[in-house]
């Protein structure tokens, strides 16, 4: 197992290291501390979740409603703003509304025990019909200055508070799943759940934190999602849990659970973002963008099944 | 003379560097039963894959009726008659038995239900089975999936039959049965080859025995001039001495768990018993004595509805794994792939899967120092062959995964060890460590509650041996007082309790 993921690291920092070196020299812009911070804020809200997402997968789960959650949160913010809510305590409702939200995926996946693709396909639709009941097809703007400054002004130096989160968020969630029990648990329990309940873990409770953690998280990141444009609408980050999944599943986590690392998830965050900026600054146009993007995640679902194909045949052959 | 069915010639099969077999050679004659015994990794499988045309030899050759012929994928040593069962039945679950026996033939558009129906009777009836063609596969036995998938290759005219260890997962009454098949189909004339960790069954049923070991033939006898003693040191290359006799009891006075009554409504009832500190119980009984629900009430999976359970003086109501792990009883489970380890994840994460809370520094955080020092422990006090604990433990040999299963629970230091079939289809070398591993634990006061279909293991581990049939308690019966025909009269219902 550690051989196959190193040699999927290798392969991902070989494609970024390519991506990378083909911007530096095409683009004279691109090296710059600007566009390397533009880069980042542009995607910032997704990647955040991307982090979630990863122990998601992991767990041989999925969510799909993360991209509704981050609308309902950033909706419910400008809703509550609307009707004069203090906007410190509408953060505070925002992120229970994802704790909340998350617990109820948790609660029907872990101890109802549907499939999670069907319980958070049904959220998705529920919290996107929220979000869009509150805040319809106006928009809310005019949040207070410091509201919107978290989003968009650098806090150290040009880094966003966005950004900032970001990079905390990424050493916690590497110390959590590289290091700790739970992070271990989380392995076992995407590999296989009976044995980790014959052996003792709470698999129920774990599936619960984890789904929880990603409503929360998503819920947090719509609100940085509002900062940072100033306004919300009902069909804020629509579609962003497909940008978020491919790039988990580009970073080598299996959709059957049990593998997948933060580092090789950090680097596919890397390859995604090097390769829209630099399509962007080319003057690509957003269609082909998204083609490649989409050839992206065809790629990352196809190359270790190639791999699996091989181990699979391999296995048969030498096996006693 | 008559000419083998079968031959291999010189054999040999190469892996990359690796030779898997080593100038075999083998010939089956028709009417024979040929037994082939082997430790885990001595190339049965690979022999078998040459002989079904799924590999190729790299050198030597394949003989049909004395001719060499070259097996080009499993289609082609159909047409020559060739077929192998295995373990798990391969059966359609939603189709009957009938449409199971033919489910390969090409009878134009049209299934002729009534034909179907009356060839695979008659096949049935061939193989001396009495079974109704138009029940429901998934409704069977494991035997009797068995004979569906005998029957469907008698009906494509075999005349060279492999069996992959058919009984490993059968009970004792049902292996007679396949075995009583497997020799009909001798009589008329089929070539069989048996494939069986059980030597006792291989003394029973075959007429010549071959050993395999690394790859390469050690020797072929006929069945009365070996004995068990000689096979099992051909095999592992040594004398293996204490796997078929009992050792002294290490049983002390002190009850570690008291069990009165234990049901579980509509599985089973009235289990009581009592072990003490040092003791091996081993539950004997067919499959489907509900023997391994037992062990699932006592570790608290399925807890119990009625009875009481006592531990260390006690009351105990496991509810979940947790409490019964916390209580300090230990569950090792017989379904390896989908109980006991997560395949793809390496050797040391599996041993610290019920114990990774003992091995933790900080918030949360894994000692990966202590635990890999526990791993490289027991690595080396189990002799668990594997060349790091990095490596997935589904890559290991069969037994040296149930070895990793055995550390995985005893570094918990638990008071009472539940195994569930400790030694199903693993070699005979590893049987006997894993054997002295339990006997050590209980040697050391530790309490062992054996479950077992395999009747030596039962006869050579068990202080005392609790015969259950049906989802009840037949008999206590001491070591003394055992043996094979008084344990299996019990377990079929034909010896009254003493």
């Amino acid at each position: 197992m550690k051989k196959r993921l190193l040699s999927w690291e290798g392969l991902l920092l070989a494609a970024f290291a390519t991506i990378f070196a083909f911007n530096a020299i095409s683009l004279p812009q691109f090296l710059t501390i600007p566009n390397q911070i533009n880069m980042f804020q542009l995607s910032i809200e997704k990647v955040i979740v991307v982090l979630v997402m990863a122990f998601v997968i992991i767990n041989a789960e999925i969510d799909l409603s993360v991209g509704s959650m981050m609308g309902l949160s950033a909706c419910a913010f400008g809703w509550l703003f609307q009707q004069g809510v203090d906007p410190v305590v509408a953060i505070g409702l925002c992120l229970l509304i994802g704790v909340l939200g998350g617990a109820v995926n948790g609660l029907f996946v872990a101890w109802v025990g549907l499939p999670s693709l069907v319980v958070t396909l049904a959220a998705l639709i529920g919290f996107r019909g929220l979000a869009r009941v509150l805040v319809e097809d106006r928009g809310i703007t005019d949040f207070p200055d410091w509201f919107d400054a978290l989003g968009q002004q650098g806090l150290i130096g040009p880094m966003t508070f966005a950004m900032i989160s970001f990079f905390t968020l990424l050493v916690v969630a590497w110390i959590i799943l590289e290091k700790s029990a739970f992070g271990r648990h989380t392995y076992v329990i995407g590999s296989n759940r009976d044995v980790a309940e014959f052996a003792g873990i709470n698999t129920k409770r774990h599936k619960l934190i984890i789904f929880v953690a990603t409503g929360l998280v998503s819920a947090f990141a719509g609100l940085l999602y509002a900062a940072r444009v100033g306004a919300v609408r009902g069909d804020v980050a629509n579609g962003f849990e497909l940008d978020i999944i491919t790039i988990v599943l580009l970073g080598g986590a299996s959709i059957f659970g049990g593998s997948g690392t933060l580092v090789s998830t950090g680097l596919a965050i890397l390859i995604v973002l090097n390769l829209r900026n630099g399509m962007a600054l080319h003057n690509v146009t957003g269609h082909i963008q998204t083609g490649v993007i989409g050839f992206l995640l065809i790629a990352s679902v196809l190359v270790p099944r190639l791999d699996l194909l091989r181990r699979i045949t391999k296995k048969s052959k030498g096996q006693e | 003379m008559t000419k083998p069915t079968l031959a291999l010639r010189s054999v040999s099969k190469m892996f990359g560097m690796t030779a898997a077999l080593t100038g075999m050679s083998l010939e089956l004659f028709p009417g024979e039963v040929h037994a082939i015994v082997g430790e885990n990794g001595a190339g049965k499988s690979t022999m078998i894959k040459i002989m079904t045309g799924i590999y190729q030899p790299t050198s030597g050759h394949v003989e049909i009726d004395g001719a060499e012929v070259s097996l080009h994928g499993s289609k082609a040593a159909r047409l020559h008659g060739v077929a192998a069962i295995y373990q798990e039945p391969m059966v359609f679950p939603d189709l009957d038995v009938a449409e199971n026996i033919f489910i390969s033939a090409s009878r134009g558009l049209w299934l002729d239900r009534k034909a179907t129906r009356r060839q695979a009777a008659e096949l049935m009836a061939h193989i001396g089975m009495k079974l109704d063609v138009d029940r429901v596969a998934s409704g069977l036995t494991l035997a009797e999936q068995q004979a569906v998938e005998i029957a469907r290759a008698l009906s494509q005219n075999v005349r060279v039959l492999i069996m992959d260890e058919p009984t490993a997962s059968l009970s004792a009454h049902e292996a007679a049965e396949l075995r009583r098949v497997a020799r009909r189909l001798a009589d008329q004339g089929v070539a069989v080859l048996y494939i069986s960790h059980r030597l006792e069954e291989v003394f029973e049923l075959a007429d010549r025995v071959s050993v395999i070991r690394d790859g390469e033939h050690i020797s072929t006898n006929l069945i009365a001039d070996t004995t068990p003693q000689q096979m099992i040191a051909e095999m592992v290359g040594r004398e293996v001495g204490n796997y078929f006799t009992k050792m002294a009891s290490t049983t002390t006075d002190e009850v570690l768990l008291s069990v009165r009554d234990l049901a579980v409504k509509g599985v089973f009832e009235g289990i009581s018993f009592d072990l003490r500190r040092g003791e091996i119980l081993a539950m004997a009984g067919l499959i489907g004595a509900r023997r391994t629900d037992v062990g699932l009430a006592l570790f608290g999976i399925t807890p119990a509805t009625e009875g009481e359970v006592r531990f260390k003086g006690r009351p105990l109501k496991p509810r979940s794994a947790q409490d019964a792990i916390r209580a300090g009883i230990a569950y090792v489970s017989e379904d390896r792939r989908k109980l006991g380890l997560a395949m793809e994840l390496p050797v040391l994460w599996n041993m610290t899967l019920a114990t990774l809370a003992t091995f933790l520094r900080g918030p949360g955080l894994v000692d990966t120092g202590a635990e890999r020092r526990m791993a490289e422990d027991f690595r080396k006090r189990l002799n668990i062959r594997t060349p790091d604990v990095d490596i997935a433990v589904g890559k290991l040999s069969g037994g040296n995964q149930q070895k990793v299963m055995l550390a995985k629970w005893l570094n918990m230091n638990p008071e009472l060890l539940i195994i569930d079939e400790p030694t199903r289809g693993i070699d005979i070398g590893a049987k006997a460590e894993v054997h002295d591993l339990i006997r050590g634990f209980a040697a050391r006061g530790g309490a062992v509650l054996i479950i077992s279909s395999d009747l030596p293991e039962v006869l050579a581990l068990g202080d005392r041996i609790l015969v259950m049939r049906e989802g009840r308690q037949m008999a206590i019966v001491n070591h003394d007082a055992a043996d094979q025909q008084r344990i299996m009269a019990l377990a079929m219902g034909q010896e009254k309790a003493a």
